[in-house]
């Protein structure tokens, strides 16, 4: 354990030092580079909270996701048009203020998961599965149909949303704004894993029958943890937005839930930074490997079967047992 | 009625034309321990889902401490004083046997929903949880994986689990199978204590430690009580030496 954590502690160096030696190198495209893999470390982070702790295996994580960026979109594309989202019951205007957009992010993600929440952790198992799969391709065919924010072309916004007295438009600052809500959403995930709640939704994991027995009302537990899963994923949909500049309904396809819940199994399910090393690992075999070939996800997926056949803990269990043999 | 903590009446349940429980009328008594015995598939394990509530029973009324709650969820009955064992070791394998017995304390403790303090700095819950772990002798046990111990020991942490909940009435489920001689000498003495806080619904095969520990006994052959009466009266009975035939009683 202790190995684990001075290993994650390396990785924050790392998070830190590169972007940093690409600014002083002059090689901006590793700096948008480590802030993907920042973004999309925390989104695997909301879902390790829900699938890795609670044994909650959502494949429907994408409509967070996917909605933190359409909101984020749609505020600031209203902003930048000086139109009103609605006039009626009451007028409503956009925003390209991160510090509006984020609040609103959050809450919307949240009451979304409490939705899909209530109607979905009635059932288990398979059907679990299927019905956040369901919610998550209702919102993509929602969004494919809907010409007011690009259809399927999706939606550009130009200019980055902006905090006040820092510019965002600059690679290393939002690289550290990025990295600030990551250091937020493991400090928030280590409270909770290590409290009361996060002892009962991880025994929820491993037998809730017997959790019921003790008098925890469990579906309370599930939801409550499906709702801040949900919102840490929406959250780093609204930052995926702002990095790019630029969503689309393709963020909200049943493809994108299967690449957070990849990030989570490579890395090491219900393990803190687990996530962030898988999509770290991710986005590099995708770079590397992309320059070779269109098909790179065969790669990923045989190093997906090996992990499964001759791991299961993830890349994280790999490290400490080499770390370990060496002490 | 008024010495009656636990009531049940009439508790039926079919799965199609198979009567698992048949219009079993029983009930607990303050200070008592009320073992229940019968062959195997007798419809014993079926009551006890019945009485918590995780078999819904198709007709019939159970009333807890003069309250009914025939129509309250599992959990509800487990918040309100039915607390259980499983037949089989029913415990959370990757929490050490302290941290279950935590577990089993937070609902009491109003502390399952504590979402920023850290669980293992509630000096108070490991305090009385080793209280417990100390009274079903783990206390040594006490950091181990549960899934490492042994048979024994994990039947010991299913009671210590009940007894953590401070419940209204127990429902033990054969809690000594498997246990060795000092382990089922243990919880002899631990049940013969514990019975006056909360009384105790036994099933439990071992006749020695049934006709040590019980104030009455009922039989249930075929998802019916056939007799209830205390140990002597069903050592006596003729009905019960039939259903019991190949059994020592």
């Amino acid at each position: 354990m202790i190995v684990e954590k001075i290993f994650n502690k390396w990785i924050l160096v790392f998070l830190f030092l590169i972007p940093v030696l690409g600014f002083i190198f002059e090689e901006p495209y590793y700096i948008t580079l480590t802030t993907k893999v920042v973004i999309l470390g925390i989104a695997g982070i909301g879902l390790n909270l829900a699938l890795g702790y609670c044994g909650l295996i959502s494949f429907g994580h994408a409509a967070f996701f996917g909605l933190g960026g359409y909101v984020t979109g749609i505020l600031s594309f209203h902003d930048l048009n000086s139109e009103l989202i609605f006039s009626w019951p009451f007028v409503t205007s956009g925003s390209s203020e991160m510090l509006v957009i984020w609040p609103i992010v959050i809450l919307s993600s949240a009451f979304l998961a409490l939705i899909i929440g209530l109607l979905s952790l009635r059932t288990t198992g398979v059907y679990f599965i299927m019905i956040t799969l369901a919610f998550a391709q209702m919102l993509y065919f929602f969004a494919i149909s809907w010409p007011n924010y690009g259809g399927e072309d999706g939606l550009s916004i130009y200019m980055r949303n902006s905090l006040p007295m820092i510019n965002t438009m600059d690679p290393l600052t939002f690289y550290f704004i990025c990295l600030c809500w990551l250091l937020i959403v493991i400090f928030i995930s280590a409270k909770l894993i290590n409290s009361s709640f996060g002892m009962a939704f991880q025994a929820i994991k491993q037998n809730e029958e017997r959790v019921k027995s003790v008098g925890i009302e469990t579906f309370k537990v599930k939801l409550l943890v499906f709702v801040i899963s949900g919102t840490i994923t929406g959250l780093a949909g609204s930052l995926y937005t702002d990095l790019n500049r630029f969503i689309s309904p393709s963020v909200l396809n049943w493809q994108m839930s299967g690449e957070i819940m990849v990030f989570v199994i490579l890395g090491g399910i219900a393990r803190l930074y687990g996530p962030l090393v898988g999509a770290a690992f991710f986005i590099v075999l995708e770079q590397t490997l992309g320059g070779y070939t269109e098909n790179w996800q065969f790669w990923l997926g045989l190093i997906l079967i090996l992990e499964i056949l001759y791991v299961r803990t993830g890349i994280l269990s790999l490290f400490e047992k080499k770390l370990k043999y060496e002490k | 009625m008024k010495n009656k903590i636990l009531n049940i009446k009439n508790l039926s349940k079919s799965y199609g034309a198979f009567k698992v429980t048949d219009e079993i009328t029983i009930d607990l008594h303050f200070d008592e321990i009320h073992a229940l015995i019968g062959p195997n598939g007798a419809g014993k394990s079926t009551l006890i889902k019945q009485i918590v509530g995780s078999v819904k029973h198709d007709i019939g009324s159970i009333i807890l401490d003069q309250e009914d709650i025939t129509d309250l969820t599992d959990v509800e009955r487990a918040k309100i004083g039915i607390s259980r064992t499983f037949q089989v070791s029913s415990i959370i394998p990757q929490f050490s046997a302290i941290d279950n017995i935590v577990l089993s304390l937070l609902d009491k403790s109003s502390k399952t929903f504590q979402l920023f303090k850290s669980v293992r700095n509630n000096k108070e819950l490991y305090s009385n949880a080793k209280k417990i772990l100390k009274e079903i002798e783990l206390l040594e046990k006490s950091d181990i994986s549960a899934s490492d111990l042994s048979h024994g020991d994990r039947r010991k942490l299913e009671v210590g689990l009940a007894l953590a909940m401070d419940p209204k009435v127990f429902l033990f489920d054969e809690p000594m199978a498997g246990l060795d001689e000092s382990g089922t000498n243990m919880m002899i003495n631990l049940f013969k204590k514990i019975k006056s806080n909360s009384p105790i619904l036994l099933i439990e095969h071992d006749m020695d430690a049934v006709f040590a520990l019980a104030d009455r006994v009922s039989v249930i052959n075929y998802g019916k009580i056939v007799a209830t009466g205390t140990v002597d009266e069903i050592r006596r009975n003729e009905l019960v030496r039939d259903v019991y035939l190949g059994y020592e009683i």
